[in-house]
């Protein structure tokens, strides 16, 4: 076959089992046409294919559809996805299997990876391990550290061996402590043959028996995320929709002296341009927090001023993506360029460059110095501080550096909207956020509140990027100067560049101790850099604080926060949200500290540690809302731990790990491989559990005719499992299974108000907002029912088995209570609403242990195994909380150890792509085992705490404690890369 | 998206060569498409010339030597009986599964990256590219491919012909057991016993190194020059002691 010249063409191949033929254009990949066909479970992750999220099975074989020209797959058979769901009541055992064992989180790739499973099951029916993640080492996936997902393929090739399985459900294991206090370690394997997937969970006497809640429950969206039904944002199709296209900035820091839109304009098929001479300048504060934003303002829609590479210059819109790409092009801007800074050591320093000098921003501490905010706590006054550090036998202080990492949602920010029926905004986003969206976009479009609507469809991972106001003002502008359907998707380089990241911090530790170990006197400090705007940039560095001086009793504490602009790529809320920075500096700071001191790591630590009735100080004086002062807070207010689990998280990990053989030289430094040695790492780990008096979440339940609820709530489930834990609690309250639950999130028109997805609040607040609407449904059926069956007493009534129970054995279905109240006397709708705002913030604890091997001679570090024993309350679903657990940690593996923006001399980013960047795959992954050690948190949703969150906080401390007791060699600068441990390993005369 | 503007698929390596000789066409080769396609940054229109017909997917043992042809994939070769384990393991290594179904050799070893295990393991088992051009078929010296790339303007690599014989060993340093390396070093003894190290991340592509001490590596930042270099040393001399 040989093509002429065309500018469009007619491709046929065989589409999961079909003969289609489709016009395109040459130069079309696969995916394009694909998703055009209305094959939506082929997904975009990257344009070079490395995310693997558009993966489709071509002559049987996986490949991305991202970089095939359509044109190539002419004559050749692909199957999608789709292509398993011709008989919609049956799923296929591949999709069965990933159903069975939650190896989905948000799904985004599940085509991806269903197909690479059948791929490798057509041609090996029975795999080993490493031939399952060789096979899944193309689809990266953020969520789940492939745990779960090497468990389903598994499972599946064994159903379509036709072996018959149990249930997955977790293991039950016995406690080693009496959940208080601590037991010797003594040597024994904990699950001998039971697979890493399988949660280990130790129950707590505390926590009853309960019906739904604490049960592996398949989760609520498995099923549509499972077929690759049309969920997600860009799973639409709009007629006339426009694409729009973001000029970004190639300047590190530069002043824009004209900009001439004229050619773009003129390049047919544009629709609109927009840039800071045609669009208001209304200052805002784009990370998605509660109202009153925190201070600073310093953004605009479009400035005169670009402070990052990758920043905002103007936006089109056009017919194509192609067309608006090459209007970009076409935009002239004429930059006076600005020195630069990217370091937050440097920010404040005489002569540096000032990063905001425009008069309108509002409120930052000193524009002049780059110091946005200085935030300074301390629980006792500063002479009590010095006399405490001069009565200490001894005083550490040590400096640490953490590092700039991106979030990563292999479902990059987009967004659509468009005007509706009644010509009011409606934005559907990738958002965890929508009422702070709504809320926060109106004054950029000059809109009020009630013009807006913010749909959140299902997200294809967060982890934070997408707490923050960041493409909706852009679409909103452009739709209505357009008056058309808009789309915006960031590419893979802009989510590096222009998305969100982590803070990078400079940080210090000092802390006076007594020779017998107890903690005396504490001070942190830390230089927060927030890039060139502030957006989170107060609140992570608060929670940095709350973290870094919560985890350890000690009589005087301080902390001491400058908050800088630099001109790095905008840091923001992300996973762990300033924890994971404050934990690393410092359990690495207590290490050393119990070292030099001669003590055992997790003796000195125990000692301190916080434990059950212990007061949680520093909390009193840091917080969103400000920082006070000591003589303002009575002590007798600090709010104490009521739970810990700790010991029985410690005591599990040491024996899953083998915390023994790190005394153990032979294991230490083997005789048959001479250059590596290995190590064992701990740390303890504590985290939050919302935002206390802050965060608030809203539920409406309402009762259907055949005895089923519709549950609606404002939360936003990023893939987490939010929307069925949230359905087992709805269940649990009114004695239903969860598939008589009806669950509908995170939209600002149909759904109560919730602040959205962050700060661990999902389970715990939303969860209590869901049960307390639930329990006025419960009520409601109760009267009605005692009306029904003639009982006086309607609170003796008792709801489960889908009926209504009196006392005397008698009972009424639910589906009659419904169809009694809605269509036969006293009419009424059962419903119910319940909102919620906690006063307290219950900690989740954890021990985090590592395995890890150096090769002494190159400073390469590879990580074997990680332990995580978690304390997050009573588990509402088990398995779902061990994947936010594996997932999680995997998430801080590459904080610790290879993740790390690199930037050349301009300020750009030089690694802005998936590959230089690196993050896991399924084939660099180590050896993963979660415990869930339960304990009952009385003001949780039947006993919960937090947990997504915790699993960042570790894995970087174990890591580095590990290297140090091997080598004897203390690194404290993040990440590990091979280079940086190999410098410091042969720094010392030892190596 | 490529500014493509054609395309076609020849039948055969004269129809594709035909192709490219148009004048005043800007043809390029479609070997696999992961660097035409997925890294594409050209904004200038090209046509496409797609050889995924043009009989080249071939791998013919001999006694000593294979010939694999240029569209064979990176995993076609990591299955390939015959192969040396090594230039299988590493054609495994090159690019995830999602990828290496569709990279090809000759897609591989025109990109010439730096960095690349299977480029540095293909130098050590002394490869020979066959080109074909309006003047016929040729055979050049891997390295000069990339030293010379002119030697491919109107012609096609259509295989290359590498050593199966011999004892060969490779080491690396990474971030993490899949990533790419940052320096690995590709050994291969010879039935005549001598040793033939070739090393990747130490120069603007693979190289053969007789003295690592002599290097000069550039940096990035996975790496300095220094670090490159002791790499190199050190991973050289394990891949000649494991060979020794």
């Amino acid at each position: 076959m040989t093509a002429a010249a065309v500018i469009s063409m007619s491709v046929s191949f065989e589409l999961n089992g079909v003969p289609v033929t489709i016009e395109c254009g040459p130069g079309e990949v696969l995916r394009t046409i694909l998703r055009r066909l209305g094959c939506f479970s082929v997904k975009f992750g990257s344009d070079s294919g490395e995310t693997g999220a558009g993966a489709v099975l071509l002559d049987g074989q996986l490949v991305s559809s991202d970089v095939i020209l359509a044109a190539a797959a002419g004559g050749h058979r692909v199957e999608t996805l789709e292509g398993f769901s011709e008989k919609r009541e049956v799923l296929d055992p591949i999709q069965a299997a990933f159903v069975a064992v939650g190896a989905f989180q948000s799904g985004y790739s599940a085509g991806a990876m269903i197909l690479a499973t059948k791929a490798l099951l057509d041609r090996d029916p029975n795999p080993s391990e490493d031939s399952i993640r060789d096979a899944l080492s193309g689809v990266l996936d953020r969520e789940t550290a492939y745990v779960k997902v090497v468990e389903a393929v598994q499972r599946a090739a064994a159903l379509r061996r036709g072996e018959r399985l149990p249930p997955f459900g977790p293991l039950i294991l016995p406690p080693l402590t009496d959940g208080v206090n601590a037991v010797a370690y003594e040597p024994a394997p904990t699950a001998p043959g039971v697979s890493a997937a399988v949660p280990r969970l130790i129950p707590s006497r505390d926590v009853p028996e309960m019906a739904v809640v604490g049960k592996p429950e398949i989760k609520v969206d498995a099923l549509k995320v499972a077929r690759g039904n049309p969920a997600f944002v860009d799973d639409i199709e709009l007629r006339g929709m426009l694409y729009a296209k973001v000029l970004r900035s190639p300047h590190a820091h530069a002043r824009i002296t004209d900009i001439d839109d004229s050619l773009a304009v003129a390049l047919p098929g544009v629709q609109a341009v927009k840039h800071y001479k045609n669009t208001p300048r209304v200052m805002y504060a784009s990370g998605g927090q509660s109202w009153p934003n925190p201070y600073p303002y310093d953004q605009v829609s479009f400035d005169n001023k670009v402070r990052h590479v990758g920043d905002r210059v103007a936006a089109v819109a056009a017919e194509t993506p192609e067309i608006a790409a090459e209007a970009c092009r076409l935009i002239k801007v004429t930059y006076e360029v600005l020195p630069f800074i990217l370091d937050e050591r440097e920010a404040m320093l005489d002569g540096a460059p000032v990063i905001h000098d425009e008069p309108d921003a509002v409120e930052i501490h000193d524009a002049s110095r780059n110091l946005v905010h200085h935030i300074h706590a301390q629980t006792v006054a500063e002479p009590e501080l010095q006399a405490a550090f001069a009565g200490a036998d001894q005083v550490f202080e040590q400096h640490f550096r953490v590092h700039q990492v991106q979030q990563c949602p292999i479902e990059p920010h987009i967004a659509i909207a468009w005007l509706d029926e009644d010509e009011r905004l409606v934005i559907r986003t990738s958002t965890q956020v929508p009422f702070h969206a709504r809320r926060m976009v109106a004054p950029l479009l000059g809109l009020t509140v009630k013009d807006i609507r913010v749909i959140k469809p299902r997200i294809g991972g967060g982890f934070g990027a997408k707490q923050e106001m960041l493409i909706e003002d852009i679409v909103g502008h452009l739709a209505l100067a357009t008056k058309r359907p808009v789309r915006l998707e960031l590419d893979r380089s802009e989510e590096f560049m222009a998305s969100r990241t982590r803070h990078p911090q400079t940080i210090t530790y000092k802390t006076g101790v007594m020779n017998d170990g107890t903690l005396v006197a504490q001070e942190f400090r830390v230089i927060g850099n927030t890039g060139p705007y502030g957006t989170h940039g107060f609140t992570v560095q608060n929670v940095t604080g709350l973290r870094g001086l919560s985890s350890y009793n000690c009589p005087a504490k301080k902390f001491d926060c400058k908050v800088v602009y630099t001109n790095i790529p905008v840091p923001g809320a992300y996973r762990g949200y300033g924890a994971p920075q404050a934990e690393f500096a410092l359990e690495a700071h207590m290490e050393d500290i119990a070292r030099s001191l001669g003590r055992d790591v997790i003796d000195f630590k125990r000692q301190n540690w916080v434990k059950v009735g212990s007061k949680l100080d520093i909390v009193m004086f840091l917080g969103e809302r400000g920082t006070i002062e000591p003589d303002q807070v009575d002590p007798a207010t600090f709010p104490p731990i009521m739970t810990s689990g700790i010991e029985e998280c410690v005591a599990q990990g040491m024996r899953a790990i083998g915390w023994h053989r790190r005394d153990d030289q032979a294991w230490v430094a083997p005789a048959d491989r001479p250059h590596i040695r290995r190590g064992l790492g701990f740390a303890f780990c504590m985290h939050g559990t919302a935002i206390p008096f802050l965060d608030m979440g809203g539920c409406s339940i309402k009762m259907n005719d055949d005895g089923s609820f519709n549950v609606t709530a404002g939360a936003a489930d990023l893939g987490t499992g939010a929307d069925t834990v949230l359905a087992q609690i709805a269940a649990e309250v009114l004695g239903v299974p969860i598939e008589d639950i009806i669950m509908y999130t995170g939209d600002t028109d149909m759904t109560p108000f919730d602040v959205g997805a962050y700060a661990s609040s999902t389970t715990y607040i939303s969860g209590m907002a869901t049960k307390k609407a639930a329990d006025v449904v419960r009520w409601k059926i109760k009267q009605r029912a005692a009306r029904i069956l003639g009982v006086e007493q309607p609170c003796s009534i008792e709801l489960h088995d889908r009926r209504a129970w009196a006392p005397d054995g008698t009972s009424i279905s639910l589906e009659d209570i419904g169809l009694n109240s809605l269509h036969t006397e006293d009419h009424e709708q059962i419903m119910g609403s319940g909102s919620y705002v906690s006063s307290d913030c219950p900690p989740p604890f954890a021990a985090q242990f590592v395995e890890i091997e150096i090769d002494v001679e190159t400073g390469q570090i590879t990580v074997v195994k990680m332990v995580m024993a978690v304390d997050c309350g009573v588990a509402i679903n088990p398995i779902t909380a061990s994947g936010q657990i594996e997932g999680g940690m995997f998430q801080a593996l590459g904080y610790a150890h290879t993740e790390e923006f690199a930037f050349d001399e301009h300020g750009r980013m030089v690694n802005d792509s998936f590959g230089p960047y690196w993050i896991y795959r399924s084939d660099d992954a180590p050896a993963t085992e979660v415990f869930l050690v339960q304990t009952m948190e009385d003001s949780g949703p039947f006993g919960a705490k937090a947990v997504a969150e915790i699993p960042k906080d570790g894995v970087a401390p174990a890591i580095r404690n590990a290297i140090l007791q091997c080598t004897g060699v203390a690194i404290n600068e993040l990440p590990f890369t091979p280079e940086r441990v190999y410098s410091a390993l042969h720094a010392t005369a030892k190596w | 998206m490529a500014n493509v503007v054609a395309y076609h698929r020849p039948d055969s390596v004269d129809a594709a060569l035909d192709l490219l000789a148009r004048v005043d066409v800007n043809s390029k080769v479609l070997a696999g498409g992961t660097q035409l396609i997925g890294r594409n940054v050209d904004h200038d229109p090209f046509e496409v010339v797609d050889l995924q017909n043009a009989g080249l997917a071939r791998v013919d043992l001999g006694e000593s030597r294979a010939v694999i042809g240029a569209t064979v994939t990176l995993a076609e070769m990591s299955a390939a009986a015959g192969l040396p384990d090594v230039l299988r393991d590493a054609a495994r290594r090159e690019l995830p599964s999602t990828l290496r179904t569709l990279a090809t050799l000759g897609g591989v070893l025109v990109g010439g990256e730096a960095e690349s295990e299977f480029l540095a393991t293909l130098l050590a088992h002394d490869p020979i590219v066959e080109i074909h051009g309006p003047e016929g078929r040729r055979e050049l010296p891997l390295p000069q491919l990339w030293i010379e790339p002119f030697h491919l303007d109107g012609r096609l690599i259509t295989g290359v012909s590498i050593a199966t014989d011999g004892t060969s060993r490779a080491d690396r340093t990474a971030r993490t057991p899949a990533d790419r390396p940052i320096v690995a070093v590709v050994g291969r003894r010879g039935v005549d016993g001598r040793l033939r190290l070739a090393c990747s991340g130490v120069a603007a592509h693979p190289v053969l190194v007789d003295d690592p001490m002599t290097l000069r590596p550039p940096a990035d930042f996975r790496g300095s020059s220094e670090y490159r270099r002791q790499l190199a040393i050190t991973l050289s001399r394990r891949v000649a002691e494991a060979l020794s």
